[in-house]
């Protein structure tokens, strides 16, 4: 056996833990639901072979297309929502002004906090006659909406709320702000530019591998929302907060329909790729590949 | 290290750790498992939804029957979104040998045969294998119960306690606004009449003590055709029934309703008690709703959190023409004890399933959840010592001929979570007719898919 080979098998062995937990946890269960998806299957019978039905099924349900859009409308919103307000803490961490340790510290706390805990804060904070944020809205002399309980505020209160768990991607941009090299900004002000352009043409550029980063994680994260709306709104009102993987659960674990839930699954693998491959497509044509 | 220190070498220090984890391992103990247990018991897990009071009161029953006999023991574990736990559990072929579920989980059991009949269970253990083992006195549950733990003619479930819903109204309210607190509403008409002079309002005009809404709690949107003389369902053409009269005009009440309240106002003050129902906020208990529909655990939760509350009950009020005061309507819900397949000790699960059944435990656990008996006859000391004042009300509700008991089929789960996009709809305005008209067809198309499916597979379970 050559010494490359060798090695190949030696590191083959030091992770084969992983490997082994990889395929009992992970690809037999993906293979076992991609042939699911085929039956009929309850979880309490046997699966009955029922070959492209469930995927037939999937367009006349108009339930999968509510809970495709909105799911959709909530990957992108809580995306660019969240991409902004990342880029904006992070600009402003990174001023190096008093204090900005402590603030780092805030900003990374809500990650730590449990979905459940997080969203029972969430639903009193909202809450329509006793939350604080209509309480805050009414000395200003804004009546507030009722915004989980209204279909019109529902989705909007769910995007607002992701963009507070925010710490790992501040984390991430604020590593690659520091990392702009302080030649370029010198450059930047002798050439005479300042504020706005030397963000523009400095560190926007610079940074924009991370940016891309939090993107297509924050959508891959966004496309599986499953605790708020489950928690707070439990898909209503009026379906207005009916998202994907509440619906997969559903079907699977409420309403006995396995092999339809998998059907449902697949697809959602299936669009989560297509979406993540589009945005790093079009990252490869706005990314400044140097900045990485 | 200093001098004179005693060192303690890398080999001692390892020996120390081996040897202290030889020593637990080989420490004499029970198994976790057997912790609490007399020795010489069989021990049948139990999953069941209920905590907090309800499930110390469970409990206390439970406990009676591992005190009673000294085969048996019982370890309740209380577990939540249990249908589904339940689901994977027995998918998985490691299921409880009694899980608490509800009855309309029992179409979905039966047609997959993933729970033992009580006939079978009956053929295969009885013969004193354990305590009150026995067949079960099927002609001892009120006619309606008995309907709901069965399916295609077989009994998949032992009941371990049944529901009905009521109109729960505010005594000293009523007497404030000048109403009769003997006379609660019969009829629809009278419910709106009386909910409009109990209705409050503050200076900005929004709702401030409700009258009565539909949508406090908002639990049951598929509820008020009942009210109407509606059904839902029939069972012997498994036919999804929204489109009829009665429940057109039902949901058109509703649609009332909101226009009344307001269907913003209405909306947001139901929606604030979202999660207060059963505590000291809950609308009725805190005085903010002056009448509600709800079921006869609410008795248990007036007790702890406001025992000073004048409170009623009556029937649900009809629709003008139905009114039979012989002849309550309501529908009736039961939470019921399976035992799956597969269970280690279907046996000893069944017997304790089949002492459940019996007039003593039943009504121990109804007084203590204050519900009403699914038996059809009470023991004279039943009633008197109840601590839900208006239990009489719901076991008149349970017995009456014109009670309702909820869909029996797989697929209500499914038609359930369509009415609440519905009743949204209809609240806010939507064509009443066609709503329904939607609902009923993809509901239909739920039934049917289960119908070609359980034909598919060979009908097992049976049908309706």
């Amino acid at each position: 056996m050559s010494p490359g080979a060798r090695d190949v098998l030696r590191g083959v062995a030091w992770i084969s833990p992983w490997l082994v937990g990889f395929a009992v946890f992970t690809l037999g269960p993906a293979v076992l639901s991609a042939a699911l998806s085929f039956c009929d299957y309850g979880l309490l019978d046997s699966a009955v072979w029922v070959g492209l039905d469930n995927y037939r099924e999937l367009w006349g349900d108009p339930m999968f297309r509510v809970a495709l859009r909105n799911t959709l409308v909530y990957a992108s919103a809580s995306a660019v929502l969240g991409a902004a307000v990342t880029l904006g803490v992070a600009l402003l961490l990174e001023r190096g002004l008093q204090g900005a340790a402590l603030v780092r510290a805030i900003v990374f706390l809500p990650t730590l906090v449990p979905v459940v805990s997080a969203c029972v804060c969430w639903m009193w904070l909202l809450n329509g006659r006793f939350g604080l944020v209509n309480q805050v809205l009414g000395w200003a002399g804004v009546e507030g909406p009722n915004w989980l309980g209204d279909a019109r505020w529902a989705m909007g209160s769910l995007v607002v709320m992701s963009a507070w768990t925010i710490g790992g991607p501040v984390l991430v941009l604020g590593a690659a702000i520091r990392n702009v090299p302080r030649a370029l900004y010198e450059a930047a002000d002798l050439d005479g530019a300042t504020g706005l352009r030397r963000f523009g043409a400095v560190t926007l550029p610079m940074v924009s591998p991370a940016v891309l980063f939090n993107g297509v994680m924050s959508v891959i994260w966004s496309l599986q929302v499953f605790g708020p709306p489950f928690i707070m709104t439990k898909g209503g009102p009026e379906n207005a907060t009916q998202v994907y993987a509440v619906y997969v659960y559903q079907n699977a674990f409420v309403y006995g329909r396995m092999g339809y839930a998998c059907a449902l699954a697949w697809v959602h693998v299936l669009a989560t790729l297509v979406l993540t491959l589009g945005l790093l497509w079009v990252g490869k044509r706005v990314v400044y590949a140097r900045g990485a | 290290m200093s001098a004179g220190a005693a060192e303690v070498t890398r080999r001692a220090f390892l020996g120390a750790l081996a040897a202290a984890g030889v020593g637990y391992a080989a420490w004499p103990r029970k198994p976790r498992g057997r912790e609490g247990v007399p020795a010489g018991r069989v021990v049948i897990e139990y999953w069941e939804k209920w905590t907090g009071i309800e499930g110390e009161a469970l409990q206390a029953v439970v406990d009676r029957f591992n005190a009673m006999q000294d085969r048996i023991w019982v370890r309740r574990t209380a577990v939540s979104e249990i249908l589904s736990k339940a689901l994977v559990a027995i998918g998985g072929g490691d299921p409880p040998d009694v899980v608490g579920l509800f009855s309309f989980s029992v179409p979905q059991f039966a047609e997959t045969r993933a729970a033992w009949p009580m006939e079978e269970l009956e053929a295969d253990f009885d013969g004193g294998k354990g305590v009150g083992v026995g067949a079960i006195d099927r002609g001892a549950y009120a006619p309606a119960v008995l309907r709901l733990l069965s399916h295609g003619g077989k009994q998949w479930a032992g009941v371990s306690s049944m529901y009905n819903l009521a109109l729960y109204y505010n005594r000293a309210m009523f007497r404030a606004k000048g109403l009769d607190p003997d006379r609660p509403p019969r009829t629809v008409g009278e419910l709106d009449e009386m909910a409009a002079r109990l209705e409050e309002r503050g200076p900005d005009g929004r709702v401030r003590v409700a009258g009565f809404s539909p949508r406090l709690p908002e639990w049951w949107p598929y509820f008020w055709p009942v009210m109407f003389g509606g059904r839902l369902y029939d069972a012997e053409g498994d036919r999804a029934v929204l489109t009829d009269e009665a429940t057109v005009a039902a949901y058109s009440w509703v649609q009332a309703t909101a226009r009344r309240v307001g269907v913003e106002d209405g909306r947001d003050f139901a929606a604030s008690f979202s999660r207060s129902f059963h505590s000291p906020q809950d609308p009725f208990i805190s005085g903010k709703a002056a009448m509600i529909v709800q079921g006869p655990w609410i008795a248990n939760f007036i007790a702890r959190y406001s025992p000073g509350l004048d409170y009623g009950a009556a029937p649900v009020p009809v629709a003008e023409g139905l009114y039979d005061p012989d002849q309550p309507r309501g529908m009736l819900e039961a939470d019921v004890l399976m035992v799956p397949r597969g269970c280690r000790h279907p046996a000893e699960a069944y017997a304790f399933v089949r002492w459940m059944q019996s007039r003593e435990a039943q009504e121990d656990l109804a007084r203590r959840h204050g519900k009403g008996s699914p038996l059809r006859e009470v023991s004279p000391g039943f009633r008197a010592g109840h601590p839900n004042r208006v239990v009489a009300v719901h076991d008149a509700i349970t017995a009456s001929p014109a009670v309702l008991v909820l869909p029996q089929t797989r697929a209500w789960q499914a038609y359930a979570d369509l009415m609440n996009g519905m009743f949204d709809a209809v609240w806010r305005g939507a064509d009443v007719r066609r709503a329904l008209g939607d609902v009923e067809r993809r509901a239909q198309g739920l039934l049917d898919q289960a119908a070609r499916l359980r034909a598919k597979r060979g009908g097992a379970g049976g049908g309706a």
